[in-house]
Parts: C-alpha cells; structure tokens; sequence
C-alpha cells in the first residue's frame, strides 16, 4: 500500500525518540580507549639508546634525535624531538624501537594553542620513575621474535 | 481569559480614570496588546529552537543542546547574542535596499498574521468577521519577501531558491484555503471566535479529517519545512534565498519562520482540534493552557515529520499538489456541502 | 527583446554535497541540467609522487589517506601489490590472511554505512544520516581495537599484519554482528522503503550495463547495472576462495540500485565475516620477510575489490628500498568520470542525490 513506507519512518523515529540517547559526555565521560590507541608519544629515556631507528623509520622525519657518545664510547641522549604537526601517527617508530622505550600514550588531546606548543620535546619533558631506570639494554630476543612473528 | 479581560479592562478603566479620551484609551490598550503579542511569538521562539533541536536530537538518539541553562534552554538566547555581533555582510553586487527589507517583510507579515489569532476567550487584538480570511491573505504575502530575498542577494542558488518558493507556496496555497473552507461551511462564519464557539461539543478534526490531514500538508509547504523545504534545500541550493543573509538579518528569516510555524499550528488547533475548548470536560485547565497544549502537539507533528521524512523533488511536489491535493480538496467541499444540505433537510 | 539564457552555475568546491573538494560546473535550463563539466584536482597531494621518495614500508600509511573512509583495504591493496612484486603471497601464514578478510570486510562495512548515510543527507534524511554513522562508528570501534586508529589504521605490513587481534575481539565483533542486521533493516525501514526516497531514486540516472562498461566502471556500481562480476569470487586473492557468499546484482542501474547493492553488500559482508571467525586458525601473523625491503628489479599490477571498486596498484621497482614508480588505479576517479554524461537532462536535486550514489570519495579521485 502506498504510504506504508512513510508510517514505518515515523514509527522507527518515534521509537528512537524516547529511547535512551548513545552521546558520549565527552569532557565528564572519559572515553574508554583501546590498549593499541595511538595517541601522543612517550619516551623512557633511560631506556634510550639512542640508536635512530625510529628516525629513520619515520615517513616524514620528524623525529631529531641528538646523542653525544660517552667516556666508553656509549651514545647517550641529549636530544629527543618530535614534530608532531607533521607526524602521520601511523606507528612505526614505536614498532622500530628496540627497547621499547618509545610508547604511545592514550592522550588524544593534542589541541595546543600556539602552533610551537604542538611539537614534543621528549627528553626535556621526561620525568623519571622508577620503572624506567633498569639499564638501558637491546632485548635481542625481542628484535628476534618480531622478526619471526 | 478572565485574567487577561480583567487586565485589559481594568487597564482601559485606569487610563480612563487618568483622564484620557476614550480613544487614546482604545489605542493604548491596542498598543500593549500588540506588544503582548510581539512578546508571546518571542517567548514561544526560544522554545520552539530549544524544542527543534531537542527533538531533532532525540529522533537522533542524541542528547541536543545540554550546557546552557536547564536541558540546554538558554542556547538560542546565548545564539541570539552572538548573531547580534557578527559583522552585518551585504553582497557588493546584491540590490541593496530590497536585500534590507526583505527579511524584514517577512517578519511583519508573520507578526500581522497574529492580529486575528486568538490565544483565548476574548484574547485576541482584533476580532474581525473575515478573520480567517484575513490570516490567509496575509499569509500570502509571505511569498513576494521570499522571492526578495532570493532576488535580491545576486545569488544564483538564492535566485533558484527564490523561484522554487513562488513556485511552492502559490501551489500549496489553493489546498490550503480549500481545506479550511469546510470548516468554514459547516460554522457559516469566518469570524475565528466563532469558529471556536461551533467546537464546543465536536472538535472539526472528527467531520473534516480529510480536511485536517490536506491542511497539515500544506501548511508543511507553506512553512517551508521539512520534507517540502525545497527553497532552502541545503544539499543543492546551501540555503536557498537566505544563502547570502548572515548576522542579524539571518536570525530575522528564522525568527520569521518559526514565527510562521506557531501561526499556522495555532490555526490548525483553532479550526480543527477546537481551539481553546477543553476535551473530555477537564476544564480544571486553564482554556488558554490547553491552546498551548494544542499548538505544541501540532507543533511536534511538523517536527517528527521534518526529522523522518527525505526531502521531496519539485516535479513531484507540484504533482502532488495540483493532481492530489486540489482534487481532493475539493471533493472535500462537495462532501461537506452535500452533507450540511442533508442535516438541513433532517433537521429542517 | 526578451530571451532566456542558460545558468552557470558553480557547484563546489565547497558546496554542501560535493563530498569534500569536488567542483563541478553546471549549465541549467531553469533546474534541469544541460552540461556538466568536472574539474578535480582540489585534493591532490602528489600521494603517488610521495611514493617515489618512501620506502616501501614507510608508504604503507599514506595508503589510509586515499580512500580515507576505507584505509584498511587500500592498504591491503597495495600491501598486497607488494607482496607479489617480492613473491611472498604464498608464504603469508593462514591466520594473517583471515585477520585481512575480517578487518577488511569490516573496513566494507563501514565504508558502505557511511555511503548510506552521505546518501541519507544528500536527501535530506538527516535522522538517517544520523543512524548511518552510529553503527558505522560501532564498527570503527573494532577496527580501533586492532589498529590503534579509527581512520588511518596502518595495520597492514608486508607478509602480515601488524599485531594479532587483541583479547576481547571476537566477543566484541559477535556482538556486533548480531546487532547488524537490525540496524540494516532500520535503514531499510527509514529510507531505503520510503516512498519519497524511492520517488527521488528509482529510474533516476539510470546507467545502462553497456556505459557502465564504456565508462569502465568497477565494483557496486558496475553491479548495480547488471553486470554480475566481484574480484572477490572471480580471481580469489588472500583466502576468499574459501568463503560462501553471494555478489548481489542488480539490473536497473538507476540511483535506487546502486544503494540497494550496497546495502545488500553489508549483509554478505556479515557473512564472510561470520565464516571468517569460525575459521580463523592459530598461528603466527607475520611472515618472515627481512627488515629492509627491497623488491626485484621489475613491475607488478595488482588489484583488489575495494569498497568502492578494483583498486589497482601499478609498481615498478628498480631494485632500490623506495619504488621506482607508483601508479593507483582508483575506483572513484573511473566512476566520477560518468557524472557529466549522467548529470545531462537530470534536475539539480536529481544530479546531487546521483553523484552521491556513485561513492565518490575525494581523497582516492584526485590522490
């Protein structure tokens, strides 16, 4: 019959209209992110060895890293920098990092109000725990598992 | 009612007591009648955007407006603030002094509609004897500012909006004023007091459904609402004849239009769901409470049918106006005459 | 002397319903259209040129910026182009194949919500649009889960994919699967059986199955015009073979059709998904390929059905770490390239409704 169509809209809306409302609150209602969710970046670093992988991984270079090496010719970090304006957060200088010093975080409010604030200095901002200060080491086993995974 | 006579008699008793002449009383007690008025269709605006974007939340399964004020009410007033700053943009090459007043006639002619509106027993401005008549002639007028609009802005999507307007609101005007004809014929005047008055034991819903039904369409078309909101269209005209307006000027076309909207649902209540007449004798509510009561629940069905219904294509919206509407409209009348004739005879 | 005159009209690039940065001028005899010319080229970002100065693994996230609603099967396109260029297909373990098939019929899904929705609004159903996005946003919540990302996943690599499906997957993807099919039901309820909607789509800018093939048209678009072919079931990559499904056709090719398909395509999408998970092995995700990677000297064409159509991608290798050219086979610019013809003689609320139901998306036309 012509007109169903049009009551069946109406009784779909009608019932939407006293059901219970799926908004998100968002500043009172935190959203529940996943363990994978990318959003800023964190460095360990006393973890770092400053190796560049993850410079060199990046699509889009924004990661300057700058290291000194040491009185037993170690490289150490004075220097970590991320561009996050031109970032891509595609992930792959997490993935690269062999000591997994360099973490996503779950901040995703990355809304600065002047444009230099945009950009992250990971080795000045850096506040120490404790969890971080075991000897920064390569896990080769970690390198070789990824691989074969 | 009694309040409101009250006030106004005793208004025009204490202007007389303060020495006036009977006219400048009259006048008077007209002016702050009007003003009255001006503020009803104001104060009934800030709920109606509250209510469309309530609504329209809630057919969503949103929440709508929530920070400003109770449930988000005092956002249009804040909204309404922060248009009164914009920078009032005039196109360079638009036709200047119609583009101004176009908004503006609008305006006036939804505010004049009110003249013969009544929100109750003896709250009204004027109770003229053509009042229904009236109301659908001033009604009319509301195209020519559309099409200023459109016209005006030197605008190629509000020149085709302005266009589509005419084209709509002449059409769906016809079934309009034929619809409510049969109300008119079975009250034998067009005096809307006395249309209400006739209501008293059967609302008209119940006689000329056909009638409501024809006149609810129309008025959709003629208010400009969605699934008729052809001349705004905004997946292809941006908005239509107010695609060039901003600031103030803008908020005047809405608040023209939700100024329509009221208008029209208040006739709607008054010609078919009995106006201020109380159904099922629970007359511990106040006449002018149930008005509202009325107006707001016409009010909701334009707003469900808006937020549920896509918009439809002009060939077919005049198709449907001049080869469906019309027609039946008019058996509509012939019905009604037939049977007005009928109950004559029987009754004598 | 009095005459009439054809109106130029300018729509876009930035109109309400272009989708994004599409201009398109229009010659109107009152609304009724009497030639349309596209112009492209407002997104363009020289994605294929960026290509030539990435490595192959660094180009795998630009992949997300084509077709921006589908990212998960652009990037299975050209991983997969990738992959036969290294000759590895046949060592990508099992169960990194089903994950492809399931985050990619997921990423299907989404991509034709959120064409139903655009579709919704581009008629004015803005409840519709609303209900569109709402399951679609369900389903970028899973993809989320295994990407980190709700756009720009990133998840596809070479040999594999990134990381296995976390814990908690399969219980949260039963359960959308079950609440699917009322959603799609709902759609139908609200817009898809209206009789305004049908009013405004069927027989409208019907393309016949000979302009579909003239025109070169792939995927939803070809089949909504009777032309019974999906990459999927025809030339089976990754394990599709191993799936039950039909490929829903329609004859019309009307804008009703190219919708009803879709629609339909959701359903089976739910299909392969469901047979994807009682069949998914354990196992490892990724292959082992080496760190670096560097392609033999030669060049590959691989295609994929996309969300949208064949996605192809053309590389040739130089034998160096970054391509030595990249070429994509896009399926919105093949598509877009019939409005024109199909826009001639349609009103302008027709012609909008039209270019929606084509599915373009902005980001793959002009790369």
């Amino acid at each position: 019959m012509y007109g169903q169509g049009l009551i069946k809209g109406l009784s779909i809306t009608l019932k939407h209209f006293f059901e219970r409302k799926i908004t998100q609150q968002y500043p009172e209602e935190r959203p529940v992110l996943p363990d994978r969710f990318k959003g800023s970046l964190t460095l360990k670093v006393p973890k770092c060895i400053a190796c560049g992988l993850c410079a060199n991984s990046c699509p889009n270079n924004c990661i300057k890293i700058e290291s000194e090496k040491d009185e037993n010719n170690k490289k150490r970090l004075t220097g970590y920098k991320v561009m996050l304006e031109r970032c891509l957060f595609c992930g792959f200088c997490v993935e690269a990092c062999p000591t997994k010093a360099l973490l996503w975080t779950k901040d995703f409010e990355l809304t600065k109000y002047f444009r230099e604030d945009v950009n992250l200095d990971l080795f000045s901002s850096y506040v120490p725990s404790p969890d971080d200060e075991k000897p920064a080491k390569p896990a080769k086993e970690d390198e070789e598992s990824a691989q074969a995974s | 009612m009694q309040i409101s006579n009250t006030i106004a008699t005793g208004l025009k008793d204490w202007l007389m007591g303060m020495g006036f002449s009977a006219t400048t009383t009259e006048m008077i007690a007209t002016a702050v009648w009007t003003l009255a008025v001006i503020l009803f269709i104001l104060l009934n605006l800030i709920v109606l955007v509250w209510l469309e974007r309530k609504f329209s939340a809630f057919f969503q399964q949103r929440r709508g407006p929530n920070r400003l004020g109770p449930a988000g009410f005092l956002q249009f007033p804040v909204d309404i603030v922060k248009v009164l700053g914009k920078e009032d943009i005039i196109p360079a090459a638009a036709d200047k002094p119609v583009f101004r007043i176009a908004s503006i006639t609008l305006f006036i002619t939804a505010i004049l509609a009110w003249a013969v509106i009544p929100l109750g027993e003896g709250m009204i401005l004027e109770d003229l004897n053509i009042g229904i008549f009236y109301f659908i002639a001033i009604g009319s007028t509301a195209t020519i500012s559309l099409l200023m609009g459109g016209f005006a802005s030197n605008n190629k999507y509000s020149l085709l909006g302005g266009m589509r307007t005419v084209a709509q609101m002449i059409s769906y005007e016809i079934p309009m004023v034929f619809s409510l004809l049969g109300v008119i014929m079975m009250v034998g005047s067009l005096r809307l007091s006395d249309i209400v008055k006739a209501q008293e034991h059967m609302w008209f819903i119940i006689p000329q459904g056909i009638a409501f039904i024809i006149y609810f369409i129309a008025t959709v078309a003629e208010t400009n609402r969605g699934p008729f909101d052809l001349a705004e269209g905004e997946q292809e005209l941006v908005a239509g004849y107010f695609t060039e307006y901003s600031g103030i000027r803008y908020a005047i076309w809405m608040i023209a239009e939700y100024g329509n909207l009221v208008a029209v649902s208040t006739i709607a209540s008054i010609m078919f769901l009995g106006g201020w007449n109380a159904p099922f004798g629970l007359t511990f509510i106040p006449p002018f409470l149930w008005l509202l009561i009325k107006i707001y629940f016409m009010i909701f069905l334009f707003m469900w049918v808006k937020w549920t219904y896509p918009r439809i294509r002009i060939d077919h919206l005049m198709h449907f106006g001049w080869k469906f509407l019309i027609p039946v409209s008019l058996a509509n009348i012939l019905v009604t005459g037939v049977g007005i004739y009928i109950y004559r005879m029987i009754t004598g | 002397m009095l005459k009439t005159q054809e109106l130029t009209l300018n729509l876009g690039p930035h109109h309400p319903s272009t989708h994004g940065v599409f201009r398109c001028v229009l010659n109107l005899e009152g609304e009724y259209i009497t030639k349309a010319v596209n112009h492209l080229g407002y997104l363009h970002r020289g994605i294929e040129k960026l290509a030539e100065s990435r490595t192959y693994t660094q180009f795998i996230p630009y992949n997300g910026r084509l077709d921006y609603v589908a990212g998960m099967l652009n990037e299975w396109a050209y991983v997969m182009a990738v992959e036969k260029l290294m000759g590895i297909t046949e060592e990508i373990p099992e169960r990194a194949e089903y994950i492809r098939v399931i985050v990619g019929e997921l990423q299907r899904i989404a991509s034709h919500g959120i064409y139903f929705a655009s579709m919704a609004l581009d008629v004015a159903g803005a409840s519709a649009w609303f209900y569109g996005f709402r399951d679609r946003d369900e389903v970028l919540d899973l993809l989320e889960m295994v990407s980190g990302q709700r756009l720009m996943h990133n998840y596809m690599r070479f040999g594999g994919v990134a990381a296995d499906l976390p814990d908690g997957f399969m219980n949260k993807l039963d359960k959308l699967l079950n609440k699917l099919p009322a959603a799609i039901e709902e759609y139908e309820g609200i817009l898809l059986g209206n009789e305004i909607f049908r009013a405004r789509t069927v027989g409208v800018a019907p393309v016949s199955r000979e302009m579909a093939l003239d025109y070169g048209f792939t995927g939803p678009n070809l089949r909504a015009s009777g032309v019974d072919t999906d990459l999927r079931r025809d030339e089976p990559y990754s394990v599709y073979d191993r799936f039950k499904f039909n490929v829903p056709v329609r004859q019309n090719g009307d804008t009703f059709d190219r919708v009803i398909v879709r629609i339909e395509e959701m359903k089976e999408s739910i299909k392969i998904i469901r047979q994807a998970m009682e069949g998914i092995p354990e196992g490892p995700v990724m292959a082992k390929v080496p760190k670096v990677i560097k392609p033999p000297v030669g060049e590959v064409y691989s295609r994929l059905e996309n969300a949208k159509g064949h996605l192809g991608f053309h590389i040739v290798s130089d034998g160096s770490t970054k391509p030595y050219r990249l070429r994509i086979y896009s399926p919105c610019f093949v598509n877009i390239g019939i409005f024109p013809e199909m826009a001639k003689g349609l009103h302008l609320m027709d012609a909008v409704v039209a270019l929606a139901s084509l599915d373009i998306v902005l980001g793959e036309i002009d790369r």
